[in-house]
């Protein structure tokens, strides 16, 4: 399975990487929100993790954009931030988000969430957003 | 004036003597008749016995004359002595009848000529009977027949019966004469009641016009004082004592009248002292209605203030502006020389003689005293519902001693004034207080508009004037809603009666609209994001007669608050992304089999990441010391040479593709610095330096004397700058500290805010160098607390140039701190 990790931190994308590898998923990595979105336009992943404070275009905004495009539309969107207020949440899934990561988050949550898309829907296509 | 009693005294007098000349008449009228009667009594017996006895001696003639003629024809002896017997008899008849008629003088004829006639026919008859005897029978017949005894006995009885008859007239004007003589005494006491009723009635008369009439006078002019007329004059031109009661009740009446008019011209004192709303017009006003009345010609009035201090505070009547001048200055002394004990006690104090008072005052008071020329004062104490506000001074040129009724006057008008003195102070407490209240009103940071029940305006603050656009001039009147328009979040309006204003007058209770993004409109269409609130105006009875309107521009607090969200933002991204390193990492290394060099990487990230969450809490922490004030510095002589060295030499060790170098000059002053510091500002630039210089490099620091000045001050385009920026700071040296390096660069653009906190430029490689933004921040702020200055130069690309500088001496760390 593709996915794509989008983060301005190395030391975060390098965490995300080492979390899935050796699940034999391929993990994409983009470092601000124009590369993110040209990315999963590209590839395709089936899960885009977008950190929300990016550089050039932020985690929302890219979610957005994904969202209201026909070919991307079906991208399970997982919103990490380091924002833990309410607002930032609500904001987060009025974006259309699937998911929602709170930093500091727990790579086994991650681990259970991939697996979770992958049992829903095998195959490419459908979201499936996993409960929380 | 003792006419009435003496006039009285004598009629009475008159009266007296009348009833006893009266009683007088009576009782010797009846004496007299008493004593006439006694008389008459007496005449009448003996004339009733001169009656019986003329009568008798008429018998006892007859008798005779009959025995005699007896005789003469029979001889008989018997009838001789009969005859003789009766002879005799009425010989003592007659005798008597002329004793008893001896009174009578009127009897005295006719008595005699019945004596003569007697004795002829007594002389005749003797002279028969003789010749009888002597001649026989027939002697006796001739002699009676030639009838000479009867012709005598005839002229005898004929004599008779006119004395009878004379007696018995006699005897009716005796009666008559009785009766006449109780007549007159009648009479007389008929004249006497007859004089004393007319005297009585002259008395009468006399009590009427002397002392009826003047009572009745009196009496109705005392009526109408007591009615209280005390227009009409009380006049009684009689010269006595009611005279005299009348004048009394005059005078009365004329000081009543005075009172009277004393009494209205105190209520117009009263009327025009109410009126007098500034202390300067009540004394005025108090000397215009009392001077005339008492006739002092100047006047002081004094208050007690709110510290219970009596205070001088306003004059009348003084020309002299030199003695006003003293009066003020000098208000102290002179309270000192009032008897202020007296005067509380609500005593009106007259003081005849000025300088008595002032003899035993302060020097400036005799002066005072003496150059005023007031000879007497008179100290009206003010006192209002039981205390003591103030006191009326006036003054006399004269010497005036205060009598009883002035003072009484003083007294009263001393009420009046006192109470109009008390409103005075009132109505300047509640000018004060009003004058505050619109010094506050219209200094007051905040929009406030006042309105009236209808919510029109009637008046505006000048913060209100500035943020809206309106003058106050131009929306008094106009519905506040129309001044002020306010609209919500989206450009809605609010309508008015949402509003809190509206909602004020309606529920009589504060509203406000704070925190809803409320924005006004201003005139010229901008939007300010404004806080409202509202409170109702209320009168002592709880209606509401206006409200306030309190719009408060909260542009600058909305954009605070973004910053501080900002802040709060980056610092919790700041906190979580070192967090979920460590977590993530920590939690890999727990669940997951790994390869030693991978379980190696791992545990790097997480000791970075801890590193990186130390430095961040130190810079937070120093940040906050520093915002603060609590970062207190500890300047100490330091050579930086060595200070640069040290700093260098770990870096040296960590940075292998940097070229680190130091260039110092040589000769450098000693410069003050706390140490910690200084070392925290040098690891900040180099730190920086090295960071930003991902390529490697060279690295450069360079310590020298500086004589050149900042940028800013260089482009202001001073010719001698640096000759000049060493005088102006004073000839003191300072040491400049440069950091080059060969890095990334900035443009002018990103190095616009490059100084502030939690600024980070935006570019990738910044991001992924790291850090808070609060670095460069520390640094500049610790520099300027050493009385130093920083500064960059930098072109992108092309790396950067950091330099600051710090003073030679130690009285100028701190200076440009702030």
């Amino acid at each position: 399975m593709k996915l794509l990790i989008a983060d301005d931190e190395p030391s975060v994308r390098s965490l995300v990487h080492v979390t899935l590898e050796g699940d034999q998923h391929t993990i994409l990595e983009a470092s601000d929100g124009v590369e993110a979105l040209a990315v999963a336009r590209s590839e395709h992943p089936r899960i885009v993790l977008l950190d929300i404070m990016m550089p050039k275009l932020d985690g929302l905004a890219v979610c957005r954009a994904l969202k209201s495009d026909p070919a991307t539309s079906g991208t399970v969107v997982v919103m990490l931030t380091a924002q833990a207020q309410e607002r930032d949440r609500d904001q987060g899934l009025a974006a259309g988000a699937d998911d929602y990561f709170t930093k500091p988050f727990s790579p086994l949550a991650l681990l259970n969430m991939v697996e979770r898309v992958r049992e829903a829907r095998p195959g490419a296509g459908e979201p499936a957003p996993g409960p929380r | 004036m003792r006419r009435l009693r003496v006039q009285l005294t004598v009629l009475l007098a008159m009266l007296g003597l009348l009833v006893a000349a009266w009683g007088a008449t009576i009782f010797l009228g009846a004496r007299n008749a008493a004593l006439l009667n006694a008389s008459e009594q007496f005449e009448v017996g003996r004339f009733d016995e001169l009656r019986r006895s003329a009568i008798d001696f008429e018998m006892k003639f007859v008798d005779a004359e009959t025995n005699q003629r007896d005789f003469l024809l029979t001889g008989n002896r018997g009838a001789r002595m009969r005859y003789a017997l009766a002879r005799r008899r009425a010989d003592e008849r007659l005798l008597r009848t002329g004793v008893l008629a001896s009174t009578w003088p009127t009897l005295l004829l006719p008595l005699e000529r019945v004596q003569t006639a007697y004795v002829k026919w007594a002389k005749a008859a003797e002279a028969e009977i003789g010749a009888r005897d002597r001649y026989g029978p027939g002697a006796a017949a001739v002699v009676v027949s030639q009838g000479t005894s009867q012709n005598r006995f005839t002229e005898l009885r004929v004599n008779h019966t006119a004395l009878e008859k004379l007696l018995a007239g006699l005897q009716v004007a005796a009666a008559r004469q009785q009766r006449s003589t109780y007549q007159d005494t009648q009479r007389l006491a008929l004249y006497a009641a007859v004089m004393i009723l007319a005297t009585v009635t002259l008395i009468f008369v006399y009590l009427r016009r002397a002392v009826g009439a003047p009572a009745d006078a009196l009496r109705s002019a005392s009526g109408r004082l007591a009615g209280g007329d005390l227009d009409t004059p009380v006049e009684l031109p009689v010269p006595n004592e009611l005279g005299a009661v009348a004048a009394d009740l005059e005078v009365m009446r004329r000081r009543l009248a005075g009172r009277m008019d004393a009494l209205q011209r105190l209520r117009d004192l009263s009327a025009s002292v109410m009126g007098a709303t500034s202390l300067q017009r009540l004394c005025s006003v108090a000397l215009a209605g009392l001077g005339p009345e008492v006739g002092a010609t100047r006047a002081a009035l004094a208050a007690v203030d709110q510290r219970g201090q009596l205070q001088l505070r306003a004059l009348a009547g003084f020309d002299d502006s030199d003695v006003t001048e003293i009066l003020v200055k000098i208000d102290e002394e002179i309270r000192a020389a009032l008897p202020l004990d007296d005067l509380r006690d609500g005593q009106v104090v007259g003081v005849t003689d000025v300088g008595d008072l002032a003899s035993t005052a302060a020097e400036p008071v005799r002066e005072l005293v003496a150059r005023m020329g007031a000879r007497s004062l008179a100290l009206v104490p003010l006192v209002s519902r039981g205390s003591f506000v103030g006191l009326l001074g006036l003054f006399w040129s004269e010497r005036h001693p205060l009598d009883q009724e002035q003072e009484a006057l003083l007294g009263l008008a001393g009420n009046q004034i006192a109470g109009a003195l008390a409103a005075a102070l009132r109505y300047e407490e509640a000018e004060r207080a009003a004058g505050e209240a619109r010094a506050v009103f219209y200094a007051i940071a905040d929009g406030v508009l006042l309105t009236d029940p209808a919510g029109r305006v009637t008046a505006m603050n000048r913060a209100m004037e500035l943020l809206s656009g309106w003058t106050e001039a131009e929306v008094k009147g106009m519905p506040y809603a129309e001044v002020l328009p306010v609209e919500e979040e989206g450009s809605l309006p609010i309508p008015a009666e949402a509003r809190p204003l509206a909602r004020a007058i309606a529920t009589g209770e504060p509203a406000s609209d704070q925190g809803y993004g409320v924005d006004l409109v201003t005139r010229d269409g901008r939007k300010v994001p404004v806080a409202v609130s509202s409170a109702p105006i209320l009168d002592p009875r709880g209606g509401v007669v206006g409200a306030v309107d309190v719009v408060r521009d909260v542009s600058r607090e909305r954009e605070i608050d973004e910053v501080k969200s900002a802040l709060i933002a980056t610092v919790s991204h700041e906190l979580r992304t070192p967090l979920t390193l460590i977590h993530g990492f920590a939690e890999l290394l727990v669940l997951r089999d790994m390869p030693v060099e991978r379980q190696r990487a791992a545990a790097e990230e997480i000791l970075e990441a801890s590193r990186r969450l130390g430095r961040l809490i130190d810079d937070l922490l120093s940040v906050s010391r520093m915002e603060s004030g609590r970062l207190v510095l500890n300047p100490r002589p330091l050579d930086l040479a060595s200070v640069v060295e040290r700093i260098l030499s770990p870096f040296r060790a960590m940075a292998v593709r940097h070229a680190i170098r130091a260039e110092v000059a040589s000769g450098l002053p000693v410069v003050w610095g706390d140490p910690d510091k200084v070392d925290q500002i040098l690891t900040n630039l180099v730190g920086n330096a090295i960071k930003y210089s991902p390529g490697g490099g060279e690295v450069v620091v360079s310590v020298s004397v500086s004589v050149a000045l900042p940028p800013e001050l260089r482009e202001a385009g001073l010719p001698d700058a640096a000759a000049r920026a060493a005088g102006d700071w004073g000839g003191v040296e300072f040491v400049k500290v440069s950091v080059r390096d060969q890095g990334i660069g900035m443009s002018p653009r990103e190095m616009g805010q490059l100084f502030e906190k939690f600024y980070r430029v935006d570019r990738d490689e910044v991001r992924r160098a790291g850090g808070t933004g609060l670095g460069l921040y520390i640094t500049k702020r610790l520099v300027e607390m050493h009385g130093g200055r920083i500064w960059a130069e930098s072109r992108l690309g092309a790396g950067s140039v950091f330099s600051f500088t710090l003073p030679s001496r130690d009285d100028l760390v701190g200076r440009g701190s702030r």
